[in-house]
């Protein structure tokens, strides 16, 4: 079951935002509207979010996904559409159970960090629990916990301005976490720290969500991030998401041309795994092996290949061994058994860039509010 | 294009509000009255010191030692220029003032940060605040709350609130977006929001505020001075219309200081409470250089909290058991404490007639107020019944608007001067202008410019309607609008620089004593005859009070008594008015009475009661003590004394011929022998009050070797051959020069001076002071002996003569005439300590105050009065 679903979403701003509505439901251009004067910020936007997963959005700036977090915890009223949370409809919420939802099922971490510069690290990182009424015995030791978390213990009596970037926001992160919410939106959280303090803010997150399990919105303009942390991905283009899948999805067979031109700069030897590019066992019976043997069985495959790796192996790890023999590279199953192999010529295939999918086999993601389980997972350094 | 008829419908409005929400002006006007009496009371209450001791503490606290030590000069120095009280009045206005303003513009700011609709309809609003002059304000808050603290209150709310408003909502404003996201993020609830997040942080920005706050309601406060509002204020706004410029300067360096400390607390003020700059603070306090620590030490909070309450504590118990200060001399009290309200214009004679009214009054028991007002808040003042009645309307012509208006609401006690007259003038180096016509033949010899006055002044309406009109001069001349003050000094300048200028004066007016101005004639009568000066009262004054009533209505001066008052006044200089009337209702001895006159009175008549002696005294210590004291208790049987000075010659001439009745002094038999002799067929020796005199040589102690007269033969040379004499006249001169000199033979080494009794305590005086050897002529009793260290020289030769005693002296027909004052005369006697005292309490009052002295001498001895006067009852 789906911890969070989005149905339908639509934030219209300016004049009559209903009629807007309706009128991109009869089909209205964006541009059109934006004559009239008001502005669609995030148009049919619907996707699930599993419990312990975490989902990306991307998108250039302009492209909604602010806007789009901001109506998951009730900050921004959707003009249209439904957002279920725990099959809870949090649009007929009052003010006063947004509010109650907001301080003990979804906390939010942001860009800049948001720290209240009259209060101490401590302070900051107990004010959910503050506003939740927590005693202060209580709130000082969970506050602590969570500070302790994010591997800021003993920064408790300092202030927010003394801290660097990326320790500031491990206290964005650990006032998020002291709450205990199910559910953790990060609004490009990692955006403004410099790229090398940013990986070790990756890895972090990484690292707590395996023990925390939380479910995460993550929005991020950078797609190398997105694919890092993300389990699915949500590409969003002018208000409208344009594609949903895992990052394999996205690199492999991109939606469109702006999908894939997006993937352009991405490094994807570190993105693409092994069994994402894995041709059937079949392909290598037949050939020869270095010493001139020609390989009939799987077994002389395993025992022939240059080198033998899971489906969840990043590329990057199989461009030594072909370059050592002709040999294709074996994929095997966990119990050992050949599931497919990667020839050279597959190798050198994958790099290049994948052609668009003509006959849309891979559709738009507005169209697939349940997208099909994710059946790999792609971590790199795992 | 149709002439839209703004000024007046705002003007029925205005009047509508005052008619139908009279109940809500009330009750706001005794709101602000209440807050501002608690204030006021508080700050004015502790010893001037103490609380300057409170306040520097508190600039410690809040800034360091060396601003505490810069505040606690400050205020010592408004305490020594004497503008403490005024001073303190106006601390309370502004903090009235600034606490309503802060109270309103804070939440308006809160909410104009919150709704943009209300913001937009705010801003229009707070800029026609701040733009309006701040002048227009005090016309409506007279009308709404009439005169004195309150108007002034509401219009510095009012002009001062739109920084509040908008450094508020700024403030909020300027708080980063993303933290009142944040917090919204986490559930708060937007009033918290507010109070933890956005108020703390937008705290400097509002005690910004506060500051700009506090330094407008300062300005305008002082703006207020001129609707009657208490305080500095009035100070200055006195001292400009009377150009005076010491005045000026002391109100001026007064408000300095306060808006200073004002300033600097209230910005220092954030550094306490906003949680920011609490911690910058902090900071700072961690670097400072050890050296300087000392410096930049504060008290903590409570540290400084603890102070202030022990010192107020201090300045309660102070003021709880302080001596009342001593109050004014009340002769007869016909009023009982009761207070009347007198208003004036603070021209010359408007200020003369107001102060003798109060000194009057107060002589009689009642607790008048005065204070000073602009012509129209005067008017309306006295209308809305804040001002019982003023002295200074100018009728028919001048004040001819005012009248028209208000007459419904007033009661007219009558004239008291006149007539007056309005005129241009020019000064009188200025040849060949002696009319209006001349005038108008010479318009580039004056630039073209007639300065006037106030442009709301009838003089100033009567020249442009019909003056300039008449003789023409409105094609050639213009008329400068300005203050009377700004004229005065205009002329004051060109006068100085014999430049010819022509000013628009009027009589009477000190202006022409101080200055030669040639009044230009007005042969068509175009400036209308002249008025007179009357006494206006709110209406229903003489019902309720037609004691004073009646004596305002029987109030006249002529124009030697005007003029006289008035420079008695300029002399006693400003801020002692009261003091300039005393000095002349004492040389118009009986003025008061005849004034004011005491119906049935409280002090038991006399038999003789309205009968005026003629008492004659000389300028001798304990002639003048006795004089003045025989005046008050006269007075107080209800006598009308006069007393005169003379010298010992035409003392006794006159007494003689009738024209003084009685004298104290008569030293006899000694002293006064040959005038005795020569007049006593016509005198008679009433008795003697005081036995135990001499006359002596007198030297200072330090002066050794000079015991007795005989020691100063060959020591000429030590005195300068000199002996410092009195008036020449005098018995004991002559029988210096007569005899004494020769007995001891020191006739040819010795001069006399003549000279006078205070010339010769001046020489004492100096001498002693530089500790130079001085000869002096004295006698006992004097108070000399108890101020220096004298030595009296021995006469063992007696040449002297025995001791004399001290008689009352008086023409013959004086039994007959005054025969109880005889019998009590008879009767009198006073001690050495009775007569040490009253002399020194006259010393003390100080030269002027002599009738001052004696009444406090004779608060100090009751029952004196009746022993001295005894009147069967």
């Amino acid at each position: 079951m789906a911890k969070l679903r989005a149905e339908h979403l639509y934030k219209v701003f300016g004049r009559r935002p209903d009629e807007a509505v309706a009128q991109m439901e009869g089909g209205a251009d964006r541009e059109e509207l934006r004559a009239n004067g008001t502005t669609a910020a995030v148009v049919d936007a619907s996707f699930a979010v599993e419990a312990g997963q975490i989902f990306v959005v991307m998108g250039l700036s302009g492209s909604g996904k602010s806007t789009l977090l901001r109506m998951l915890n009730g900050l921004l009223e959707p003009t249209a559409g439904r957002v279920l949370f725990d099959d809870d409809d949090l649009t007929a919420l009052t003010p006063k159970g947004l509010r109650e939802v907001r301080s003990r099922k979804i906390s939010m971490v942001f860009q800049h960090f948001a720290l209240f510069p009259h209060r101490s690290v401590l302070e900051n990182a107990a004010y959910g629990l503050e506003v939740q009424g927590v005693p202060r015995e209580e709130r000082v030791r969970r506050a602590t916990e969570a500070l302790e978390m994010v591997g800021l213990a003993g920064w408790e009596k300092s202030w927010p301005d003394e801290l660097s970037g990326g320790m500031q926001q491990r206290v964005g992160l650990a006032r998020a976490l002291a709450t205990d919410a199910d559910m953790l939106l990060m609004d490009e959280s990692f955006s403004a720290l410099d790229p090398l303090i940013r990986r070790d803010m990756q890895d972090q997150l990484l690292q707590l969500q395996k023990r925390l399990k939380k479910t995460i919105v993550f929005i991020t303009h950078d797609l190398n991030e997105a694919m890092r942390l993300g389990d699915r991905i949500a590409v969003m283009r002018d208000g409208r998401i344009v594609q949903i899948g895992t990052a394999e999805d996205i690199l492999v067979t991109p939606a469109n041309d702006y999908v894939a031109s997006f993937t352009q700069d991405v490094d994807r030897s570190r993105v693409l795994t092994a069994g994402a590019i894995m041709s059937e066992p079949d392909e290598a019976l037949g050939t020869k092996a270095d010493d001139g043997t020609t390989l009939r069985t799987a077994q002389d495959v395993l025992a022939a290949a240059p080198a033998t790796v899971t489906e969840g192996t990043p590329i990057i790890e199989l461009f030594q061994p072909c370059s050592r023999s002709g040999v294709a590279v074996a994929v095997t199953n966990d119990d050992g058994a050949l599931t497919g192999v990667v020839t050279r010529a597959r190798l050198l295939a994958a790099l290049g860039e994948p052609d668009v999918a003509p006959d849309g086999d891979q559709p738009p993601a507005g169209d697939t509010p349940d997208a099909p389980e994710t059946t790999k997972k792609v971590i790199t350094g795992a | 294009m149709p002439r839209l008829q703004l000024g007046d419908w705002i003007n029925s409005g205005v009047n509508w509000l005052r008619d139908n929400l009279s109940w809500l002006f009330d009750f706001i006007s005794s709101v602000v009255q209440g807050m501002y009496d608690g204030l006021n009371t508080v700050l004015s209450g502790p010893e001037p010191l103490l609380l300057a001791g409170i306040l520097a503490l508190l600039a410690w606290w809040l800034r360091g030692l060396l601003p505490a030590v810069l505040a606690f000069l400050g205020f010592a120095l408004i305490d020594s220029i004497e503008l403490w009280g005024e001073a303190m009045n106006t601390l309370a206005l502004v903090l009235v003032a600034g606490v309503i303003t802060v109270v309103f513009a804070v939440p308006l700011g809160i909410w104009a940060s919150r709704n943009r609709a209300v913001s937009a309809l705010i801003r229009p609003v707070l800029d026609f605040m701040q733009t309006m002059p701040a002048f227009v304000y005090l016309i409506p808050g007279i009308f709404f709350f009439g005169l004195g603290v309150v108007p002034g209150v509401v219009a510095t709310v009012i002009f001062s609130m739109p920084p509040g408003v908008r450094m508020t909502e700024l403030g909020i404003r300027q708080v980063d977006a993303e933290l009142v996201e944040a917090a919204d993020a986490f559930g708060t609830h937007p009033r918290r929001t507010l109070l933890r997040v956005q108020l703390p942080l937008a705290l400097p920005t509002i005690m910004a505020g506060v500051n700009q706050v506090i330094m407008l309601a300062l300005s305008m406060v002082v703006i207020a001075g001129m609707v009657g509002a208490e305080g500095l204020g009035s100070t200055v706004f006195q001292a400009i219309s009377s150009v005076d410029v010491a005045m000026g300067f002391e109100g001026g360096i007064a408000v300095v200081i306060l808006a200073m400390y004002l300033d600097r607390m209230t910005s220092a003020l954030n550094q306490r409470v906003s949680p920011l700059a609490r911690r910058a603070l902090a900071k700072e306090k961690a670097k400072a250089l050890s050296g300087l620590k000392v410096l930049r030490w504060r008290p903590a909070t409570s540290v400084a909290m603890v102070g202030v309450v022990v010192l107020a504590l201090v300045a309660g118990g102070m003021s709880m058991f302080g001596g009342d200060d001593e109050g004014p001399k009340v002769s007869a009290n016909v009023g009982k404490g009761q207070s009347v309200n007198i208003g004036y214009i603070n021209w010359d004679e408007g200020v003369a007639s107001t102060f003798l009214w109060k000194e009057l009054l107060e002589q009689r028991g009642f607790k008048p107020k005065v204070q000073s007002y602009d012509v129209g808040a005067l008017y309306t003042g006295m209308a809305a019944g804040n001002i019982d009645f003023e002295t200074d309307s100018w009728l028919p012509t001048t004040h001819a608007s005012y009248w028209s208006k208000y007459k419904s609401k007033l009661e007219n006690l009558g004239s008291w001067y006149g007539p007056t007259s309005l005129e241009v003038a020019v000064p009188s180096y200025v040849k060949g202008v002696n009319t209006l016509e001349d005038l108008e033949k010479q318009s580039s010899t004056f630039k073209k410019k007639i300065v006037g006055i106030e442009p709301g002044a009838g003089e100033m309406k009567l020249m442009q309607d019909k003056v300039m009109p008449g003789y023409g001069l409105n094609k050639n001349f213009s008329l400068v609008k300005g203050s009377t003050a700004a004229m005065l000094s205009q002329l004051d300048r060109s006068y100085s620089k014999k430049e010819p200028i022509a000013v628009t004066l009027w009589s009477p007016h000190w202006a022409y004593d101080k200055y030669k101005l040639t009044k230009l004639k007005d042969p068509k009568g175009a400036f209308g005859k002249g008025d007179h000066i009357d006494s206006l009262a709110r209406k229903g004054f003489s019902k309720e009070n037609p004691q004073v009533a009646k004596w305002i209505k029987n109030f006249k001066l002529d124009e030697k008594q005007l003029t006289s008052l008035e420079s008695a006044i300029q002399d006693a200089g400003k801020g002692k008015e009261q003091q300039g009337v005393r000095a002349w209702l004492k040389q118009n001895p009986g003025m008061a009475n005849k004034l004011a006159p005491v119906p049935g009175g409280a002090d038991q008549k006399g038999k003789d009661a309205g009968a005026a002696p003629m008492i004659g005294y000389f300028p001798w210590d304990e002639d003048i003590a006795t004089t003045y004291l025989w005046k008050n208790v006269l007075e107080r049987r209800g006598y009308k004394p006069e007393i005169k000075q003379y010298d010992v010659g035409s003392m006794f001439t006159g007494m003689s011929t009738g024209q003084v009745d009685v004298e104290f002094d008569g030293w006899l038999p000694v002293a006064q022998k040959q005038y005795w002799d020569k007049y006593k067929k016509n005198l008679v020796d009433v008795g003697s009050w005081y036995d135990k005199t001499s006359l002596e040589l007198a030297v200072p102690s330090y002066v050794k070797d000079v015991k007795s007269l005989a020691d100063l033969k060959g020591k000429s040379s030590t005195f300068g051959g000199k002996i410092v004499g009195i008036e020449p006249g005098t018995g004991e001169m002559k029988l210096l020069k007569g005899k004494v000199l020769k007995e001891y033979g020191l006739d040819k080494e010795y001069k006399v001076s003549d000279g006078s009794s205070p010339a010769m305590l001046a020489e004492l005086e100096r001498s002693y002071a530089k500790k130079e050897p001085v000869a002096v002529v004295l006698w006992t009793p004097h108070w000399a002996y108890s101020k220096y260290k004298l030595t009296k020289l021995a006469d063992p030769k007696q040449a002297f003569g025995a001791g004399n005693q001290l008689h009352t002296l008086a023409n013959k027909s004086f039994p007959k005439k005054f025969p109880e004052f005889n019998g009590w005369l008879k009767k009198w006697h006073m001690t050495e300590k009775e007569l040490a005292t009253l002399e020194q309490a006259i010393q003390d009052a100080g030269k002027g105050n002599e009738e001052k002295g004696v009444q406090k001498w004779i608060d100090a001895h009751p029952g004196i009065v009746d022993k001295m006067a005894p009147v069967a009852s």
